[in-house]
Formats: C-alpha cells, structure tokens, sequence
C-alpha cells in the first residue's frame, strides 16, 4: 500500500499534509546566541605570537635533528600562544589569542612579505588620520577587512592587522628570505627542462596554485592516540619508544633510524600540547580569581578543572573528550596553512563517553546539545592565513572542516550513534557555516536518523550534505588496495576537506569498561597535487594553438593542426593536458618534498596511525595509507558542454568551421564581457555593434545538446572523459611513489578559473564563472527535470574517482511540510540507489538570494551553499554569488 | 592607560575586546579606549624585568632565557615562563 492511501485510510488529506510542519526547532543555548551576537561584529585577525615563537625557537635551535627542531618550534607556537577566554564558554581554545585569528607562516612563503616588507612598514608608520578614524571601522563583507583603516592594515584583502605588528612580521620574514619551503622548491625546480611551460600555465591560471600553499588538511583527523592514553600516557610510551628504537634501524637502512628521532620530536609536541591546556587553566583560574559575578567564577573554574585533566589524564567524561578533540583539531591546524582538516566521524568517536554520562546521570541530552553548539562557533571561527587568492579565490574565507555521519561501523552495520541525533539537533539549532555536517548514505540507516537529517537540509543552511556510503567504500577499496585496505578499513572512511574522500581505520577505544572500535583518519592530506585544472581552458587553448588571447601569451607550444576530425580536437586536447600535468606534477612533487623535509607535520604525525607504530612521521610515510595525492579537476561540465557543442556544429552537422565558431567565441559572440561590465551572472548579455552577426551561431551554441537531459549526445562526452582518466591519471606519480587519480571538486575555483576563460562553445559568455561542482548541470541547461539530471550524472561509475559534485537548488516550497521531508529524503535515496556520489542542496529562492546581494547588511545571517561547504553570503565574492543565484531553482520535487 | 593594556582584557579582533569586570566590548582605539579605575598592567613583554633596549617599533631584547633574543613590548606573556613583571 502507497504512503498516501495509508494516510487516506486513518483520514489525512494531502492537503492537510501540506499544512504539517516539523516541530519547531527550540532555540539554541543562551550561551550560544551571547557568543554569537559577538561573532557577528568579529573581524578576521592576524597576529604575530605564534609566527614569534615558532620563529625564536626555531633558530634557536639551530642544528638539531630536523624533525626534533620542528616539533619544539610547533609546541613552542602552542605553549605561548595567549588564552582567551569568553565568561560565556564552556569549550576554549583558538587558534590565536583572538576568537577569529589566523597568523602567517613565513618558514612555508616568504616572498609575499618580503616584496611588501617596505610599503607594509610604511604603513604601519603613518599615522592614523585621526582618532575618530582610528575608531571607525572600514571593510565590507562580514568579518573580511577589506581595507586598511586606523591602527589596522589589511593584508590579503581579509585578514586584520593591527599596526605594531607589523615590524614583527616583517622582522620574523625576513629570516625565511630565501629558504622558505616555497624558495628552497621553486630553486630546484628551475632545474626542471620545462620549468618555462610550468610558468606560463601558471601564469595562465591554467592551474590555480601551488601545492605548498595549503600542504595539510583535506583528509580526516585521528583523536585515538590522546582519548585511549592522555597526553602523559603517551610520554610514557615514547619514552619506553625510544629506550626501544634509538640506535637501531630495526632492518631499514634508510629510515630505520629516524624512529628514535620521531619519538623525541613526539615527546616535545605532547609537551607542548599538554602545556597549552594548562595555560587555559590557568587563565581560567586567573579570570576566576577576579570575577565578582558567582555564576561566572563557577563556570571558570569547571573550564580550569577540564583543562587541568587533559592537560594530563585521558579525558573521563563527554565534556573532557569534546574538549580533547577541539584540542588536537586546532593544534593541527595550527602547525601548517591548512583547509579542509577534517573532524571525521565525531559522533561515534565520542558515542561511549556520551553514554556513559547520560547512564551515570552526570549530564544530560540539553547539555549535550549545548556543547555541541558551542563546539560550532569554535570549528566556525577556524581561519586559514593564506594569500587572497587561495582564501578568497579557493576557500571563499571557509576553511571546510567537515564533520561525516552515519555510513557503516566495523561490523559492517548501521554507525550511527544516539550522539549524532543531537549532533544534527546542534545543527539545526546553532546555524553557523561549520563544521558543514556531511551524511554517508547507507541503506543501513535508520529511517528517522535519515528524516532528521533532511529536515535539517530543508532549513537551507546546506548541510547536511548526502554521500554514498557504498561509492565510497568502493572507491577505498580500489585506490587503497595495493596499500593493504581491507573491508573493515574501507567501513571506516568519511570526507576531508569538503569532498575529498579519506582513508580511514577503526582502533580499539577502551572506555567504561569495554572495548569500542572507533573510526579516524589514516592518511595524510587527500588534495594537494595538480590543482585546480581549467579543463575548458585548456580546450580554449586547443582552438588558439596554444595562445592565450586574454594575455596574449604562448602557454602551450603550437600544434599548426587543422583538427578536421573530432577525435583530433580531442586528442590536442589531451596532448595539452598532458603537457600541463607532467611539468605541474613534478615541480609539486619537489614543493611537498621540500616541504616534507623541514615542515614535516608534528602534531598530525602524533595523531595518524600507523606513525607512533612504524616511528615515522608523516613525510616519510608514517600513516597507514598513502595514495591520495591527485589531479583537481574545474568546469567539467562546461568543457562537456563545450565538446557536445563543437561536435555537433562544427563536426557533424558542418554547419560552422571550427575557425568560425573560434572567431564567434573570441568575440564573445557579440556581447560585452563581464570584465567590461563587472556583471558575471551568465545569464546577463549586454549586445556590443557584432551581435547580429554572431546572432544565429550563438543561438546554435545554446542550443546544442547540453549535458543534464538524459541526452546520450551530450552524456556519452561526459562517461568517454571519465574512462580515459581512469586509466591516463594513474601514470602520474606522487611525492609518495604512488598513483594518482581523478578528485572532482571547484571549490570557489570555477568563479577565478571562469573568469580567466573566454567564451566558450556551449555559449557561456567570457569571464562568467564554469559549472559548478562536477556533475552539477551549467545553470539554466537542464530542461527536463531533476531525474533526467540524474540519468546523466551517473553514466559512469562514480566509484573510480574520489569524488563527484552534484549541487542542486530547491525552492522552499518545493519541499515544504513532513510530505516535503520525505520527497527530499526519496530524492536522495534516488540517486543514490543510481550510484550518485553526492548531492547537496541550496533551499532558498532566488528572489531572496537577489535581495541579499542588494542590501548585505540586512542578510548577515544567510548562508548558502557553494560548492562542498556552506559560507556567509556576504563573505563570498560576487561572481560566486551571481552563479549560485542563477543556478537552475526546482520549484518542484 | 588603555583598556587594551589591562589584564582584564580579553581579546576578540584587531579593534576591539571585552572587559572581564564589566563584560562590555570595548575598543582599543579612539574614543571610550581609556582603561578605568580597575586597571591592572597585562602581561606583556614590554612589561617585563627582563625585556630591555626596545626600539622606536617596540622590537628589544628578552634576557629571561638562557639564550637572549630579540622580541616585542606587545607580545603577549602570561603563558612566558620567565615573565618577571616589572611595573604594577
């Protein structure tokens, strides 16, 4: 019997349905909103203490082991970074001395405050213009400063620094000049024959940045190390580890004796670690001891007395090991320029110390749920201090720490856990863009876990997110097999970063009395290598002989090709690819290496198995699986679009030469262009004197097959392309020595990398952002329907990749009401029963997306979803706005 | 005197904190950046016994370590292990 002919037995209309809401959703803690009403007035900010201390104990340790000298000048940035305490918190800790901070890491890139090193002084050395100017505050887009302004200088177009640090920084750079990561690799990787191509692709924005911009995060952290041992559980351990390794190669001539060293430079970083926990402590005390107000004195102390714990012990209860994972999350990401440094699957990591006081009585499921909205603000208020290319360009100001639920536990049943109901319940509570929630769709599943979730995805803060559980485990199973991955392992991945699936592995947790297989990471970072390739601009360069008309440079040597047949576009088109990735693979190979070898990771290298095993760190292979460097790919569906066109006008019908459809795509097709008029939206078109005359070959472009129609023209394109990656990709080689693949992720790039291509042949204008995502359909192109974009998306096995992005836009009313619940649930039930990988949802309108881009300061709470993560409205750049707002809207399920 | 300056202060961004006494957000410049009767010096380098010779940009010498090196008069101190302070 029919859901609706049960509900027409017990006398519940459709209608009346319609009328049914969820049940309202209670407000979040007190302290949540105080915290928040601050958030909302936060600039983003740099400062220097951490950069000074990493720097000063770094060269004064000037010629010990490399890995031992990084570990005391990682634990030296912690151990001395000033405590900041809210009296409304009950989670502490940041990365910096301020709620939203982030501060710069000279030793990885110099150069930036280097060549700025004069005028930087210069303006920290001018005065301010007056002191109601030095009040004031400039700067657009939420906590962005955007402008220098007063006593603060604005440094990447985002981040806030005030004056007096700046002779700090520009000292602290100084030092690097030279032989920072990114100087000591680009000189070896002159050396390269080729090292000119690599420049002009570059130079191009062919390809988006380099690998040591951002060389950790995008994989999944491990919190089992401090949860099973405590931090002076496992001095012990590296103590016993030393007495074991130190002089002995244990057989391996080459690493073997590193072990002793990693296990010293191990006991530093716990140090460290231990001892910035006691600095919260201590603050707590020190707050405690001059509070007037009762209430607030008691809540200082329970933070000191927490504090104190996992400064030391394992952490004895649910508040302890929350406290312990925010802990060694921000102690990661504070060791590298980081994004994507995924939390992982939480909710079952911390589901035995839930339980455990919830049977004891010590707390209950409200004050669960207040942690966890508290925990909310601190993953939120995490800054990546990174170029204002990478951070805006890249990141859109987020920084995609992604929290996974559900998927399979180790025996191979349902993972979820009563703790990620109220995980889910924080969310929908406490909006806020991070931890974006990610749900690793199983048929396993429960029903109302999986209702709970898209009620959630309705409120339109775009997460939860939707992945396919089977298609990722798949997908482990293929890429990690040669590195031992087995079933039980496969069970234990989840995302890093926004999309990137991560290897992970279950460890036996003892707690209350028994043993709990938990999952974490268990690889390094899952998305540095070949990142960001343009693939429609690469097809540009194929019809320009290799000639970048928007510079006028010659980016790839000239093929002198006529291209009679379509099989030839395309094989240029691959020759050329294959050009950019060979010189990009390797001068990225030597930057991780370089990297590798004196900013090894430090606290990660604690945390990942199997280093505290094997001795290693994570640059010597230390963690169990290490295949997962790739090829980041951008615009996929608008180069299929592209291809689908030019096959059919210029190829099969003949009805244009491919120089005349060349000719109409560097005239825009008679429109201005977006760098003229400012506007990106691609559906804005502003005729210039030429337009007649490309009328009626950019009507045939628009009308070309496009991908997203269950149009096999169009999607056998799109299945041919992913075949012969599959197979091309994997002739690559990492710094590891291992294979790569195929990672299908914009991120923000398709706004840059759009805007750096011209017209392109499905007749998107130039410089208007690609497609987003991977699989998602070029906004306005898909005709028939949600279901046909579906048919389309999984003509191929979306298991042979990491990944595949599909993002989607629904109006609110399209899924209104408990009926509207459970048309978005089969939705994704649908396509994931199809083989998609990944679904995500916008549930705002348009017209509301158009108000807010007029009148920001009226929508300082809205949050979207771009591509793989939610962010504010107003802290992303216009052109990603302009493309999520004309993302085709479903007004029906 | 500067509500910056105050132990009492805590830090949320680059223009502005919040008095622990009062829990009130305060600026670090301009108007209403005066610190109150309560004031008590921070932890600071440039409060220290053992910071000395800072020049015109606040850049001078810490002799709390075995080894001395250079730091600045605003780098924060309460988590120094030799602050020493030397006013207040």
């Amino acid at each position: 019997m029919k859901l609706q002919e049960i509900l027409k037995a017990r006398g519940i209309t459709d209608e009346q349905l319609k009328e049914v809401q969820e049940q309202d959703i209670p407000a979040a803690a007190e302290s949540f909103q105080r915290i928040m009403d601050i958030y909302y007035l936060l600039k983003v900010t740099a400062d220097m203490e951490s950069a000074y201390w990493y720097n000063r104990v770094w060269w004064e340790n000037d010629g010990d082991l490399l890995e031992v000298r990084r570990a005391k000048a990682v634990a030296a940035s912690l151990a001395h970074s000033t405590p900041t305490i809210l009296p409304y918190e009950k989670l502490v800790m940041n990365k910096t001395k301020h709620l939203r901070g982030a501060f710069p890491f000279p030793w990885v890139c110099a150069s930036f405050f280097n060549s700025l090193a004069e005028s930087l002084m210069e303006e920290a050395e001018a005065p301010a213009e007056n002191e109601a100017d030095s009040g004031s505050v400039v700067g657009a887009g939420g906590g962005n400063v955007t402008e220098s302004y007063g006593e603060v200088i604005s440094i990447a177009k985002k981040f806030g620094m005030r004056k007096e640090d700046i002779p700090v920084l520009v000292k602290v750079s100084k030092y690097w000049d030279g032989i920072s990561v990114e100087d000591i690799s680009t000189k070896y990787a002159k050396t390269l024959p080729g090292f000119e191509q690599f420049q002009n692709i570059m130079d191009s924005v062919l390809v988006m940045f380099d690998s040591f911009a951002i060389p950790q995060g995008r994989e999944v952290m491990n919190y089992y190390m401090p949860l099973q041992y405590g931090f002076d559980g496992i001095l012990e351990l590296c103590d016993e580890k030393i007495a074991e390794t130190m002089g002995e190669t244990g057989g391996d001539g080459v690493l073997g004796m590193s072990r002793g060293y990693y296990y010293a430079a191990m006991k530093e970083i716990v140090k460290g670690l231990s001892q910035w926990c006691e600095n919260y402590a201590r603050k707590a005390e020190d707050l405690a001891s001059r509070e007037p107000d009762e209430a607030y004195k008691k809540n200082y102390l329970e933070i000191a007395q927490v504090m104190h714990n996992i400064a030391h012990k394992r952490p004895s209860t649910f508040r302890e090991a929350l406290q312990m994972t925010l802990c060694l999350h921000l102690g990661v990401v504070n060791e590298d320029p980081q994004s994507g440094q995924s939390i992982g699957r939480l909710g079952q990591v911390l589901q035995p110390f839930y339980e455990k006081d919830i049977a004891d009585g010590t707390t209950t499921e409200e004050e669960v749920v207040e942690l966890l909205e508290l925990y909310r603000i601190k993953i939120t208020c995490i800054e990546c201090f990174a170029s204002a290319g990478v951070s805006g360009g890249v990141l859109s100001g987020n920084t995609f720490n992604n929290l996974s639920l559900g998927g399979q536990n180790y025996d191979g049943l349902s993972a979820v856990t009563p703790l990620e109901y109220l995980i889910i319940e924080a969310g929908m509570r406490a909006q806020t863009p991070q931890p974006t929630l990610s749900i690793l769709y199983d048929e396993k599943l429960p029903e109302d876990f999986l209702m709970k979730a898209a009620a959630c995805t309705k409120l339109g803060m775009g997460y939860p997110a939707w992945m396919n559980n089977q298609v990722g485990m798949n997908f482990m199973l293929r890429q990690y097999d040669p590195e031992g991955m087995d079933l039980y392992d496969a069970r234990a991945w989840c995302l890093g970063g926004c999309l990137e699936s991560a290897p992970g592995c279950f460890l036996p947790l003892e707690y209350n009395g028994k043993v709990t297989m938990i999952p974490g990471g268990a690889s390094p970072t899952c998305g540095t290598g070949i990142h960001f390739t343009g693939l429609p601009k690469v097809l540009e360069l194929v019809l320009t002989n290799g000639v970048d008309k928007r510079t006028g440079k010659q980016v790839f040597p000239p093929h002198n090709k006529k291209l009679k047949i379509f099989d030839e576009l395309l094989d240029q088109w691959k020759e050329y690819l294959d050009i950019s990735n060979r010189i990009v693979n390797k001068v990225n190979n030597i930057q991780m290496d370089v990297w590798r070898k004196y900013n090894m990771p430090a606290v990660n290298s604690l945390l990942k198995p199997d280093c505290f095993k094997k001795g290693q760190h994570i640059g010597n292979c230390g963690a169990r699986y290490n295949a997962c460097i790739n090829f980041e790919s951008c615009g996929t569906i608008t180069f299929i679009n592209s291809l689908a066109s030019l096959k059919k006008n210029v190829y099969d019908t003949k009805k244009y030469t491919l120089e005349e459809m060349t000719d109409a795509m560097l005239h825009n097709f008679g429109f201005r262009t977006a760098y003229d008029t400012g506007v990106f939206s691609p559906d804005y078109r502003e005729s210039t004197d030429d337009a007649q005359k490309y009328a009626e070959i950019f009507a045939d472009c628009i009308n070309a097959p496009k991908y997203g129609n269950a149009d096999p023209y169009a999607d056998q394109l799109l299945r041919d392309y992913h075949m012969y990656l599959l197979h091309y990709l994997p002739t690559l080689e990492s710094f590891f020595g291992k294979p790569e693949y195929l990672c299908q992720i914009s991120v923000s790039t398709h706004g840059p990398q759009g805007f750096i291509t011209l017209a392109t042949a499905d007749g998107r204008l130039a410089g208007t952002t690609y497609s987003d995502g991977s699989v998602s359909a070029a906004p306005g192109t898909d005709k028939n329907g949600v279901y046909a974009l579906f048919e389309s998306a999984t003509v191929y096995d979306h298991s042979q990749n990491q990944n595949a992005q599909m993002n989607l836009k629904l109006h609110p009313s399209s899924v209104q009401g408990v009926q509207g619940t459970r048309k978005l649930l089969e939705l994704v039930r649908t396509y994931m029963r199809k083989g998609g990988f990944h679904v995500q949802f916008n549930v705002v309108s348009s017209d509301i997306l158009k108000e807010a881009q007029k009148t920001p300061d009226q929508y300082r709470d809205l949050m979207v979803r771009v591509a793989g993560f939610t962010q504010y409205w107003c802290e992303i750049g216009k052109p990603i706005q302009d493309e999520v707002i004309y993302r085709t809207e479903y007004e029906e399920v | 005197m500067k509500h910056v300056e105050c132990i009492n202060y805590i830090n949320l961004d680059c223009e502005k904190g919040m008095c622990a006494l009062s829990k009130q957000i305060v600026p670090i410049d301009g108007n209403g950046s005066d610190a109150c009767g309560h004031f008590q010096p921070a932890p600071v380098c440039g409060n220290c016994a053992c910071f000395a010779d800072a020049d015109k940009h606040g850049i001078g010498t810490c002799k709390g370590f075995e080894k001395e090196n250079w730091t600045y008069a605003k780098c924060g101190a309460f988590c120094c292990e030799h602050y020493k302070a030397a006013r207040g």
